[in-house]
């Protein structure tokens, strides 16, 4: 695990607990205004995660969705960058309920391996929830900085 | 209509719409899945699609801007990100070399 290129990409500042959102549109909203307020992106790219949301739903299931906007819209990424917006109330998304939004900015490939942890956390039901419910943004980063399923990492602890 | 047989499966390309968000966690789970079989897993914008791909996973809302940029590609849709069955037939062509079309 590299928790330097972890930090970098997802820190503390970047998430947020204890919001409300009326619809999924005023969610992906903050989620584009977070990454606007974190330096990550110029404000036009909160329109084109807008634009992103109607061509296809980010919701990616167990609760989840990752606002994020469109290809063309890459120019206006400053940096790659991450944010996690919990909404504890849930917010409804075309009939699922959304409990935690992931805001994706991207320009390079940075964030892969928390959308790695990401995806590894969501197949895992209790890891989930603890996604989900937590409100300590230390056990966030945990939770999504976790070594991969790594066999490298396996052996390491086995030899150890 | 496109076909090719699970055993002369080289490189499977995860697209969706930017190629920042869902098919980067997609490509993470299947290249774990695929993890024992010699098949590079890549994910892309839709619109980026590689001209050596041989299969393309993306949602079905996707599926047609694929086999425009694709048109070599075995195109294969799904609806939902974790759990579809798509996934599962792709990991059982490859493992079983049985045949994917679409």
């Amino acid at each position: 695990m590299d928790d330097q290129l972890t930090a970098a990409v997802l820190t503390p500042e970047g998430i947020r607990f204890g919001l409300r959102a009326t619809d999924k549109w005023h969610a992906v909203r903050q989620a584009g205004a977070l990454l606007v307020e974190l330096g990550a992106v110029e404000p036009a790219y909160a329109d084109a995660m807008l634009e992103r949301e109607r061509s296809v739903s980010t919701y990616i299931g167990a609760g989840v969705a990752i606002p994020h906007g469109t290809d063309a819209a890459r120019v206006l990424v400053r940096r790659t960058a991450l944010g996690v917006l919990a909404f504890p109330d849930g917010v409804d998304w075309d009939g699922e309920r959304v409990l935690l939004c992931v805001a994706i900015a991207a320009s390079g490939e940075e964030h892969v391996q928390v959308l790695s942890g990401l995806a590894s956390v969501l197949m895992e039901p209790d890891q989930a929830e603890r996604l989900r419910t937590t409100t300590d943004p230390d056990e966030v980063l945990a939770l999504l900085g976790r070594a991969q399923d790594d066999p490298a990492h396996d052996e390491q602890e086995s030899t150890a | 209509m496109t076909t090719i047989a699970g055993a002369d499966v080289s490189k499977l390309v995860i697209a969706c719409d930017a190629g920042m968000g869902s098919s980067v966690m997609l490509a993470s789970q299947m290249r774990k899945r695929l993890k024992k079989y010699d098949v590079a897993v890549e994910h892309v914008a839709v619109n980026a699609i590689p001209s050596d791909a041989q299969v393309v996973l993306c949602h079905s809302g996707l599926a047609d801007r694929a086999r425009g940029t694709a048109p070599q590609a075995v195109v294969v849709p799904f609806q939902v990100f974790m759990g579809d069955p798509a996934f599962d037939r792709v990991e059982a062509a490859i493992r079983d070399s049985g045949t994917l079309d679409g």
